[in-house]
């Protein structure tokens, strides 16, 4: 691979790799506003300044140039801390700062501003400008988001997003010079889906987050890793929370999924995460017809009893998971059927929804399926199909025991007939649903942010989740409560974590045969043997 | 006046010349492209504009020829040549007087450019102000169609040509030739990163060149008369002559033809008969609002590219604007940062925060309100303008002010606050 000198590190580069995308690949910083990976490059903050003393051909630029637009060339010298550059950084963060207002105190953005950082890391700290500043006022420019243009730094990001990414162009430079502005026309209200992927492509608070204004200081955050669950894209995700209270979603990148985005859909999933009042928030048991809390191990040991009494297998018994379920949760159902009640099989709906067919990669991303792990119950070898043809004919049977895992058909008056004549109906469920008049027994479990897992999304890509948020106190992780389950009749599998089930599957044949949960890492991997092209490939 | 050496203007400078098809016909109009299009290659053409040593006129002063050598070849996608009439830069009116008084020089040498580069649709892009311009510019290509110098098979040479033009909406940055591509396109107009270059990526992200007028009117007497011929004339790497705009306090202002090294005291006195009013010079800036300032005594230096680089100035445009000593430069160099405020695309963060704060400051020396400690302000900010910025717009704004600060400081201190 061909290389440069960048400070007397040496970088290597693609053919055709700008300077500062070399650097930036290589974990170095050169401070910078306008670039971004995901659209053209315009140069035109000129933040990224470098000093170049050889073109790889003995001879120096004059000029500075921006390392955003020149392209590297084997043997390139470039200084990007030599005082010819820092003077220049330090001049170009002056002039955006003339007209900025010092609102950092009441900035969202204070805290993850790269004018913020920048200013810090390399500014003078001083301001000589004594005259008034450009005032604009905010704007109310989208359902989503506002628009503060006192705040910006002309970056155009917006504009470039809104034109090669998403497409309608919403975001235009109006005027120019000192007058330039990025907005949108006066009686245009941006309306797409996409919105909050302006918040975070924008370099500082010009653009904001209605949902997120004012809520918190962004430096309180803990951020999560995980994956978003509101559709089978499965966009990589951090849950960025504060003392167990989730105040945002927000994209991470992955070429091979969602590149730098994810929509407001997505985002707005974060208020469900603070919910209670829809939850189950302990187990319960029904008692003469009514459902009574109950502590865990009554409920297993009751349990037990029950399920020996019925002394069911076969066709007699039938689990049916939603696709909400993880890639282990599903597996453990499966397991317990298999291992417990002599065959018996597990279930699911099988609705794959369809993904846009558009060039726009970024409108793919919203799938129909709402749900993060229709491809995961299909691998594991859960039993499906789009009209429930399996589970009906099942049902039909009259089972004497079912086990539901999340809420699967809970719109389905026929389903709950069919499962309420069972003589005993498991429910393991996060959220109150019309399951819950149908359940002999309710177990809590935990939403995706409270657990591990994996999900496998419409690609057939294996993607992990991670806590972020403590559980409410009585609730537990599915996993666990298949392995107590277990216990309790006696029957024990000791896996101790979602981790132990995914490598006990990924030890086994099949599709999540050789795969280990390390490799799955936090940018997921497709399914053994599967190739996922990438993103928009 | 010294006697002008005509290559441009002789037909303008002949007293009842009319500037229409058939007066240029009569001239010897035409005889240059029929000997391309019947005996040349387009190679050959390249040839004789490069060893003329025609640098360009537009400001950059890029030799033409080596210019068109860029033209990538075989790429499948159509060539373009467009001529950059937009003309915008303060002081300079000669091109408009081309295109006025004898479009049919540069639209023939245009023709014999378009051919050299293998272009088959050729547009002219010219400022939006210049209305009556480009309706008479107009007139001028339709009867080229119709008389069949534009349009199929050119002069039975099987040569095609289509040629248009098109009106900027007044901006002065889209006489910046990537500025201008992106207006030609229907864009706003701000200049691009380069690379790529527009010889490689240009109108439409075709290979194109942009030539300025009185670049391309250069071509008829090259092809008539020799690429020797042009290269006799003016100073060693400054070939032939050029239209000298002089503007100003100065007795005889207008357009004047001289051989490229005629110094710029002869320009001053010999041609344009001196200073208004007998009063004494102070200063003089050379080619146009984005060039350096001269003091009355750096002016006896000859009027070129390289002796005005040498001298911490440029030719540009050739736009020479004189100031007598009853100017108070604290006012000129208002005029100039407003002008480049005004005209500042605004993509940039240096120019457009910079023009703008410095705009403030020198209002501030206007308003009697200077201080020492602005000066340097001034001095630090357009300094931090230089050599920053995407296009030359940054530097042709910051330069010329740190120029007038450093050479005139006396008039910004007489602006201090008492
Ligand atoms: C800010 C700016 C303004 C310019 N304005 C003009 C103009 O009005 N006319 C022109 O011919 N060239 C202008 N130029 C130069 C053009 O970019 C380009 O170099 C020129 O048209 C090339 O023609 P030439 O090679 O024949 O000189 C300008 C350049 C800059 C940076
Ligand atoms: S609003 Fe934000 S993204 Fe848009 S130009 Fe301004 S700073 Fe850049
Ligand atoms: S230097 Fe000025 S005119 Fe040129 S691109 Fe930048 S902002 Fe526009
Ligand atoms: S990041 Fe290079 S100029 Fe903005």
């Amino acid at each position: 691979m061909p290389s440069f000198f960048l400070d007397e590190q040496q970088i290597e580069f693609s053919q055709g790799e700008s300077v500062l995308r070399a650097a930036l690949r290589h974990g170095r910083d050169i401070p910078h506003y306008c670039y971004h990976a995901g659209f053209s490059v315009v140069a035109t903050c000129r933040m990224c300044l470098v000093e170049i003393t050889d073109m790889g051909n003995g001879r120096p630029m004059p000029k500075l140039q921006a390392s955003c637009s020149t392209p590297a060339a084997e043997g390139m010298k470039v200084l990007s801390l030599s005082d010819k550059v820092r003077t220049a950084q330090n001049q170009v963060n002056e002039y955006l700062l003339v007209n900025h207002p010092l609102d950092c105190s009441i900035c969202d953005q204070a805290g993850e501003c790269t004018l913020q950082d920048v200013a810090y890391s390399y500014g003078s700290g001083l301001s000589e400008m004594n005259y008034e500043k450009r005032v604009y006022g905010w704007r109310d420019v989208g359902t989503y988001i506002m628009l503060e243009r006192n705040r910006c730094i002309h970056c155009s990001r917006c504009e470039r997003f809104s034109r090669e990414v998403e497409g309608t162009s919403d975001f235009g430079m109006f005027l120019r010079s000192h007058e330039l502005t990025f907005d949108t026309f006066e009686d245009h209200r941006i309306m797409h889906k996409f919105q909050g992927n302006l918040v975070d492509i924008c370099p500082v608070g010009a653009i904001t987050e209605r949902e997120f204004r004012f809520k918190k200081r962004v430096w309180k955050l803990k951020k999560t890793e995980s994956v978003c669950p509101s559709c089978s894209t499965g966009c990589n995700i951090t849950i960025d929370h504060h003392r167990n209270h989730v105040e945002r979603l927000k994209p991470r990148e992955n070429q091979a999924v969602n590149r730098w985005w994810m929509c407001d859909e997505g985002r707005l999933g974060y208020r469900k995460l603070n919910a209670r009042e829809s939850r189950h928030l302990e187990p319960q048991a029904r008692v003469k017809g009514k459902l009574e809390p109950a502590g865990w191990e009554a409920v297993y040991e009751a349990m037990a009893n029950k399920i020996e009494e019925i002394s069911a297998e076969g066709d007699a018994v039938l689990g049916i998971a939603d696709t909400h379920a993880t890639n282990e949760e599903m597996y453990l159902l499966k397991k317990l059927l298999a291992d417990c009640f002599g065959g018996a099989r597990a279930y699911f709906p099988f609705r794959p929804g369809t993904e846009p067919q558009t060039d726009r990669f970024l409108y793919t991303l919203i799938t129909t399926d709402k749900s993060p792990n229709t491809q995961g119950a299909q691998a594991i070898g859960l039993l499906g199909d789009t009209d429930d043809t399996r589970l009906n004919s099942a049902l039909a049977k009259g089972p004497k025991l079912v086990i539901l895992l999340g809420m699967p058909c809970a719109g389905d008056k026929q389903v709950r007939e069919a499962v309420s004549r069972a003589e005993l109906i498991v429910l393991i469920a996060t959220e109150k649903s019309a399951w819950d008049d149908v359940a002999d027994i309710i177990l809590p479990g935990l939403i995706y942010a409270e657990k591990a897992g994996t999900f496998t999304n419409k690609h057939r890509r294996v993607q992990r989740i991670q806590p972020a948020i403590a559980a409410p106190e009585h609730c537990r992780e599915q996993c666990r409560i298949f392995v107590e389950l277990r216990e309790a009749m006696g029957q024990p599998l000791p896996l101790a974590n979602a981790r132990a089930v995914f490598e006990e599957m990924g030890g086994s044949d099949g599709p999540f045969g050789g795969l280990t949960w390390a490799e799955v890492g936090t940018l997921g991997v497709p399914l053994n043997g599967e190739k996922t092209a990438p993103a928009g490939a | 006046m010294a006697k002008e050496k005509l290559l441009l203007l002789k037909n303008i400078r002949e007293a009842n010349y009319k500037g229409d098809l058939d007066s240029y016909r009569k001239t010897g109009g035409f005889t240059a492209l029929e000997k391309v299009l019947s005996a040349m290659k387009p190679e050959e053409v390249v040839e004789a504009v490069k060893d003329s040593g025609l640098r360009g006129r537009g400001g950059a002063g890029f030799p033409t020829g080596v210019k068109w050598g860029f033209m990538p070849k075989g790429t499948g996608k159509p060539a373009y040549l467009v001529c950059n009439a937009d003309e915008a830069e303060p002081g300079t009116f000669k091109d408009h007087l081309l295109i006025n008084e004898d479009p049919f020089l540069f639209l023939e040498g245009m023709i014999m450019g378009c051919y050299a580069i293998a272009c088959h649709h050729g547009y002219i892009y010219i400022r939006g102000e210049s209305i009556k311009s480009a309706e008479h510019l107009q007139r001028a290509i339709d009867s080229l169609y119709k008389e069949g110098l534009l349009g199929k098979n050119i002069f039975n040479s099987g040569y095609d040509l289509e040629m248009t033009l098109h009106r900027g909406a007044g901006a002065y940055i889209c006489g910046e030739e990537t500025a201008l591509l992106e207006s030609l396109e229907g864009k706003r107009g701000q200049p691009r990163v380069k690379p790529p270059f527009p010889a490689v990526s240009g109108y439409n992200a075709c290979p194109t060149t942009v030539n300025n007028v009185e670049t391309l009117a250069n071509l008829p007497f090259i092809i008539n008369e020799g690429a020797e011929a042009f290269k006799a004339l003016g100073t060693p790497n400054n070939s032939g002559t050029h239209l000298v705009s002089i503007s100003g306090h100065i007795n005889q202002p207008g357009v004047y033809e001289v051989e490229m090294g005629v110094t710029i005291r002869e320009l001053i006195d010999d041609y344009a008969e001196g200073v208004r009013d007998g009063k004494k010079l102070k200063a003089l800036i050379p080619g146009g609002a984005s060039s350096n300032v001269l003091t009355a005594d750096e002016i006896d230096i000859p009027y070129d590219f390289d002796s005005l680089m040498k001298a911490g100035t440029m030719m540009g445009s050739a736009a020479l604007m004189v100031f007598d000593e009853d100017t108070d430069i604290v006012e000129l160099a208002y005029r100039t940062i407003r002008f480049f405020n005004h005209e500042s695309c605004g993509q940039c963060t240096p120019c457009r925060e910079g023009t703008n704060w410095l705009k403030h400051m020198i209002r501030d020396f206007m308003d009697d309100n200077g201080n020492g400690p602005m000066l340097e302000r001034v001095d630090r900010v357009a300094e931090g303008m230089i050599g920053t910025t995407l296009c030359p717009f940054g530097d042709a704004a910051g330069a010329p002010i740190r120029i007038f600060v450093a050479k005139y400081a006396a008039d910004f201190r007489n602006h201090f606050a008492q």
